[in-house]
């Protein structure tokens, strides 16, 4: 018999590789892996603000706070890439750290107030899956049920905005909406995965599952698929795991079984991995 | 001297050892490689803590510099193998050594300074009282020297090898014919980031070193385009970001290093939109008026060619916003701004060109 | 279908960036049923037309009508073939998914294709020679058969108008033939296919119409008309390896 919280854990922590993977697939096609990093790191904010507004530590509007940091940060970087001669790494760079930065600065003003409401903070700079309430949970399970369902519902649009935009263009669609939806899941995926494994590590759980997926198959479909797969199986192992040993945190351990996964594919796969082309070449 | 100079003082010399590795990362389009590195040598600092025992043995510099430059090849060998996009690279391998050195202090140094706040903050107002004393007498916080001492060598460094960098940094294909290994020169480099990341990292902890290698570099970029401005120009921002994000810091009671870093980001805001090259604002007014120049242009331009063409054509506004497609609004604002440069006359509805708007409009043409 | 009106008609097109004008004053009437190349030197904005006639970038004036109406209402009618080397050729897809591409613009939002779709598709993978590879992941396909493909996602829409960009830049002799037949037999179905296109060598072999522009457009019409010396240039300036060849 699992207990409570740990069983909260491990269904919390799968969830979440779960669909940080599904959408991971997607940015990593696109070449977008950082703007994970940076939108969690940007989120650090937003969780604080809605804080300051509030005065509770109601998940829901903490979530809302993160997702709008998270959007402000995207619309900044592209607009940053777009319009200057800055280029997409160092604009990613500097949304990640400064918004980073001033969150942290808000969390130390947090640290000061009067109010008893405040601890807990903290808990998003590296995520602590063990506090995770069944409320937690069913929050998460209601945005991972619309993320799959967007998926579902706009699967071809994404294919065809991830492969060739222009072709899209041609053939009438608005690509900004199709954008705006893919990156309004993947900010959903994002901000889902705060609470378990923090800012800091949330960007390996967007890029590891799908780099680890892409070794073993060249259909999107499959892909996505294997993505979601290995995010919950980690997530499940990384999670139990950390349960069953003391002082190991969760989202450190998730990463790590997370990173062996992208290790052995890549070095077992068939159709891609080395050992296949070593076997081959002889 | 007191704490408060102090503190200002070694955050400037923190900044300035930052930017200067930090502008040749933005430009060879890098920047990131300072995220994963400063996140990556926490796992050096804590295994060579625990190997040395000292947490300000010089010792872990080392480690925590081999475990950078290992993130460097590791990705390096990654993007080679061709299974992994860059992007995907990098941000795959920091992340696995940072677990590991959080895990690291969870379970075998939970007691210590080496915390997981510090790691991302440092604690500047801490370091005043960490000093060097030596035969009795005070020389100062010791991040100060440590901090002064890899500026010293950074700045020495990059104006020893300013050509090579330079060269290495706008045209990689040159400077390859010419001898100079790029691999060394990217080495170095990386070398230089964990040497400085290290360094900075009891201070002022890793976001803030990220912060400063980008951002006041990027707002150089948006003012200058020459090497030699940008280095100056972000030595300046770095240091005021300092100096304004202790201030700020100080008013509301806050993290210095956050402090500082949303310091970088507002001045970068700044030159965002007022950049006289590319400010956003700038850019958005000069849009509008060339897009009305070239309006008025194109318009005279159809003027002369119906003058030319002697048949009993009349250009009136309506005809404009047919002919062009330009809806009647801005039609009329065209006119309006070519009558108002004594370009065009008038006449209720009729358009006809000045001898001054034909002069233009052949002009035009020309080109 | 109303033969008469032009298959492209733009008027006074002009695209400024900043403030260089890189398309000025191109008034273009293309006839149906004609095979054109757009050609110019590097920087003409031959690209750029096309882009400017899709939509895909905005232009300072000008009018652009396909078929007598806007683009915007005549999408199904008209085909695209992008450059090659803005698509990224390690995405996980085959060939067959990529010509499926082409009927998106006939499902719309929600739907899927189907067996119809698939076997479209797969016909139009026939006519370009590439239905053995139907299932190949496309990065494994050579430039000429990547080019195909492309051709092949077009041709499935059953378009009306096609729009080629530098369609035989980096493609193997055979390639070139095959795709040639394609856009020859397209024209003998009354469709119009335009192509910027990059080799004056070939151009009178390939193309009934050109179109040659420089910023401003120098002439429009058939080859002959089109490809002369002086023609060439006030577009290339100073010499043309023409200049002996008529």
């Amino acid at each position: 018999m699992i207990e409570y919280t740990i069983a909260m854990v491990m269904v919390g922590s799968s969830l979440v590789g779960c669909i940080s993977g599904a959408l991971g697939g997607f940015a990593v096609l696109r070449k977008q892996s950082l703007l994970g990093d940076s939108i969690s790191h940007a989120a650090l904010p937003g969780i604080a603000i809605a804080f300051l507004i509030t005065l509770t530590k109601n998940p829901v509007l903490l979530m809302a706070g993160a997702m709008i940091a998270g959007w402000i940060s995207t619309l900044l970087v592209m607009a940053i890439v777009k319009r200057t001669i800055v280029k997409e790494d160092a604009a990613l760079g500097m949304i990640l750290s400064v918004f980073f930065g001033f969150g942290l600065v808000l969390l130390t003003i947090i640290q000061r107030l009067p109010t008893s409401n405040k601890s807990g903070l903290n808990h998003y700079l590296f995520g602590s899956a063990a506090t995770l309430l069944a409320s937690d949970i069913k929050l998460m399970a209601v945005l991972s049920v619309i993320t799959v369902i967007g998926l579902l519902l706009f699967w071809k649009e994404f294919k065809i905005l991830s492969f060739d935009s222009d072709y899209a263009i041609s053939l009438g669609y608005n690509v900004n909406h199709i954008e705006l939806i893919l990156t309004f899941l993947t900010v959903t995926a994002i901000v889902i995965g705060l609470q378990t494994v923090g800012v800091i590590l949330m960007s390996a759980m967007i890029i590891a599952p799908a780099s680890a997926a892409r070794q073993w198959t060249n259909r999107l479909g499959v892909m996505i698929a294997l993505s979601a797969l290995f995010g919950a199986i980690s997530g499940l192992i990384g999670a139990t795991i950390s349960s069953q040993v003391d002082r190991l945190p969760t989202g450190p351990t998730i990463v790590l079984v997370m990173s062996a996964f992208v290790a052995i594919s890549m070095v077992f796969a068939p159709a891609h991995g080395l050992i296949w082309k070593r076997n081959r070449r002889s | 001297m007191n704490p408060q100079i102090e503190i200002m003082i070694i955050a400037s010399i923190v900044s300035t050892a930052c930017v200067l590795p930090g502008v040749f990362l933005v430009l060879r389009k890098v920047a990131l490689m300072s995220d994963a590195i400063s996140h990556s040598i926490l796992m050096g600092i804590v295994v060579m803590f625990f190997i040395v025992g000292n947490l300000h043995s010089p010792l872990l510099m080392i480690g925590a510099v081999a475990t950078g430059i290992a993130t460097v090849a590791i990705t390096e060998s990654l993007i080679q193998s061709r299974r992994l996009k860059e992007d995907a690279a990098i941000g795959l391998v920091f992340p696995v050594f940072f677990s590991i050195g959080v895990i690291l202090i969870s379970r075998y140094a939970g007691n210590i300074h080496l915390d997981q706040d510090a790691v991302l903050l440092g604690e500047l107002a801490f370091a005043p009282f960490n000093r060097v004393i030596l035969f009795n007498r005070d020389f100062g916080p010791l991040a100060l020297w440590t901090m002064g001492g890899i500026l010293i060598t950074n700045a020495t460094l990059i104006g020893v090898f300013y050509k090579e960098l330079k060269l290495s940094t706008f045209d990689k294909a040159l400077a390859t014919t010419l001898g100079f290994s790029p691999v060394i020169i990217y080495y170095g480099l990386m070398t230089m980031v964990s040497i400085t990341a290290v360094g900075a990292f009891d201070a002022v902890g890793s976001i803030l070193v990220v912060a400063l290698m980008i951002t006041p570099p990027s707002t150089a970029y948006l003012l200058t385009d020459r090497l030699s401005r940008m280095l100056g120009l972000s030595v300046i921002f770095g240091i005021a970001s300092s100096i304004t994000g202790y201030g700020m810091a100080t008013l509301l009671d806050a993290s210095i290093a956050g402090s500082i870093a949303t310091m970088t980001g507002v001045f970068f805001l700044i030159a965002l939109f007022f950049s006289p090259k590319q400010g956003f604002a700038i850019v958005y007014f000069r849009a509008k008026r060339q897009q009305v120049d070239f309006a008025i242009k194109m318009l005279l331009v159809q003027l002369l060619a119906h003058e030319d063409r002697a048949d009993a054509f009349e250009m009136t506004v309506k005809h404009m916003v047919q002919h062009m497609d330009w809806d009647s609004r801005f039609a009329d604002k065209i006119a309006q701004s070519a009558v108002l440069k004594g370009f065009v006359l008038r006449d209720r509805t009729r358009l006809t060109l000045t001898p001054l708007g034909r002069e233009m409009a052949r002009e035009a043409l020309i080109r | 279908m109303n033969t008469v009106v032009p298959a492209v008609s733009v008027k006074d097109l002009t695209l400024a960036y900043r403030d260089q004008p890189v398309l000025w004053d191109i008034d273009m009437d293309v006839p149906q049923g004609v095979l054109m190349a757009i050609v110019g030197p590097n920087g003409a904005g031959k690209t750029t037309l096309i882009k400017a006639i899709l939509g895909l970038l905005k232009p300072s004036a000008g009018k652009v009508e396909i078929l007598g109406t806007s683009y915007r209402q005549n999408r199904q009618n008209v085909g695209y073939v992008p450059q090659r080397g803005t698509v990224d050729w390690d995405f996980p897809t085959n060939a067959l998914d990529v010509v499926l591409m082409g009927r998106y613009g006939h499902l719309g939002w929600f739907r899927r294709p189907g067996p119809n779709d698939r076997q479209l598709a797969l016909d139009a993978l026939d006519q370009v020679g590439m239905v053995d590879f139907a299932d190949r992941q496309i990065s494994q396909l050579s430039g000429g058969q990547q080019q195909r493909i492309f051709l092949a996602r077009a041709l499935v829409q059953d378009a009306q108008v096609y729009f080629m960009d530098e369609p035989f830049v980096g493609v193997d002799a055979a390639t070139e033939k095959a795709i040639v037949q394609v856009l020859k037999n397209l024209r003998e179905r009354g469709k119009t296919v335009i192509v910027v296109h990059h080799d004056l060598q070939t151009l009178t072999e390939y193309f009934d119409w050109a179109f040659l522009l420089n910023v401003k457009q120098i002439a429009l019409g058939p080859i002959e008309t089109v490809i002369t010396p002086e023609n060439l240039r006030a577009a290339y300036g100073g010499r043309s390896a023409l200049f002996g060849n008529k």
